[in-house]
């Protein structure tokens, strides 16, 4: 399963445990990892009113970044049904959800997103993994360079390496310092679904990262913010126009 | 290209408009700066702007050739990476078939 580290804020620290849900078995089947829910008294406090449900569904009716993957996948014939695509679960970790290929289903981590900006942001990262999944053959469990592609995408074009996300967690370079955002976090995600070394995590990702980061479908640019993911939504639903007349 | 006559700019003149104004924009360069290292250079917006203005006023055929060829190499620029993976025909065939049951 392709996943999304968690936070928005801190992060997770490189080499922290993250979740890691049951397998295809196209690989070495892995034993679910669903933990039981461990929320602290403060956090369950914040969120009491804020349920997965809800939120998501607040997602999907109103972020621009979600509602134009959700028009891009349905033109390429995989329309996705809320019930049957999302998944609200209790993971272990400090995991934010992940894109489970062998169900089609995004499973968002219940007990770890904390409010719906961060909710917005994981439906996003999930859902341009379901994107390459629907509109490309992705080998998720065999090629590790495919995972890194869509992670470099994920992180790219979700709002995870924005330049305030990046400030919340103390990174404060800015000349070009979303690439390395990029690269780092696809890193975090392929380490978390997959064992093997950081070298070679870290391989993969230099290895596709001029051809995937210059991939901007469905968005054709970077969605620094909203304004940019409404452009970006109104190019699509303008693009049989476009096309005719160049 | 669509058949002559009934061709029309590619984008709405006030979508050229609203690109150049972002891409100018303090924000935008920020942000650029941010991915790429270096400001954006938000010239050929203002050209396109001002092709499908003439374009509107007098149906130029240079401005409609301009624009043609400023939104090629747009696509072009878009598409000149080789995918790593391939695309497909069609979405995947388990794309909405039941969940399976969990075991209890």
């Amino acid at each position: 399963m392709a996943a999304a580290p968690g936070g928005g804020g801190s992060g997770p620290a490189a080499g922290e445990p993250l979740l890691q849900r049951h397998d295809s078995g196209q690989g070495s089947p892995e034993p679910p990892a669903h933990g039981k829910p461990q929320p602290g008294f403060l956090s369950s406090l914040f969120t009491r009113d804020r349920s997965c449900p809800l939120m998501l569904l607040k997602t999907l009716e109103t972020n621009p970044y979600v509602k134009l993957l959700l028009d891009a996948m349905k033109h390429s014939g995989c329309a996705v049904n809320e019930g049957r695509h999302f998944s609200c679960e209790d993971c272990d970790g400090n995991v934010s959800g992940g894109f489970d290929a062998s169900t089609s289903q995004v499973v968002l981590c219940q007990n770890n997103i904390r409010s719906q900006a961060h909710m917005s942001r994981v439906v996003t990262h999930e859902l341009i993994h379901a994107f390459d999944h629907c509109r490309a053959h992705v080998h998720w469990f065999t090629d590790v360079r495919h995972l890194a592609c869509s992670e470099i995408r994920a992180a790219s074009l979700s709002g995870d390496c924005s330049l305030v996300n990046e400030i919340f967690r103390l990174h404060f370079r800015l000349k070009r310092h979303h690439q390395t955002c990029v690269r780092d976090r696809a890193v975090l995600s392929i380490l978390a679904v997959r064992n093997i070394s950081r070298e070679e995590a870290q391989k993969a990702v230099d290895d596709v990262f001029e051809s995937c980061f210059n991939d901007r479908e469905p968005f054709g640019r970077i969605p620094h913010t909203k304004m940019y993911a409404q452009y970006a939504h109104r190019d699509f639903q303008s693009r049989h126009r476009y096309y005719s007349n160049i | 290209m669509a058949v002559a006559g009934s061709w029309q700019p590619p984008r709405p003149c006030e979508v050229y408009r609203a690109e150049w104004e972002l891409c100018r924009s303090v924000r935008h360069m920020l942000h650029h700066y941010y991915v790429h290292g270096e400001r954006p250079d938000c010239r050929q917006w203002l050209r396109d702007l001002a092709s499908c203005h003439e374009w509107e006023e007098s149906r130029s055929p240079e401005a409609q050739r301009s624009l043609c060829e400023s939104e090629q190499a747009r696509v072009q620029a878009a598409q000149k990476h080789t995918l790593v993976w391939a695309l497909r025909q069609g979405p995947p065939a388990d794309w909405n078939l039941p969940l399976p049951q969990k075991d209890k």
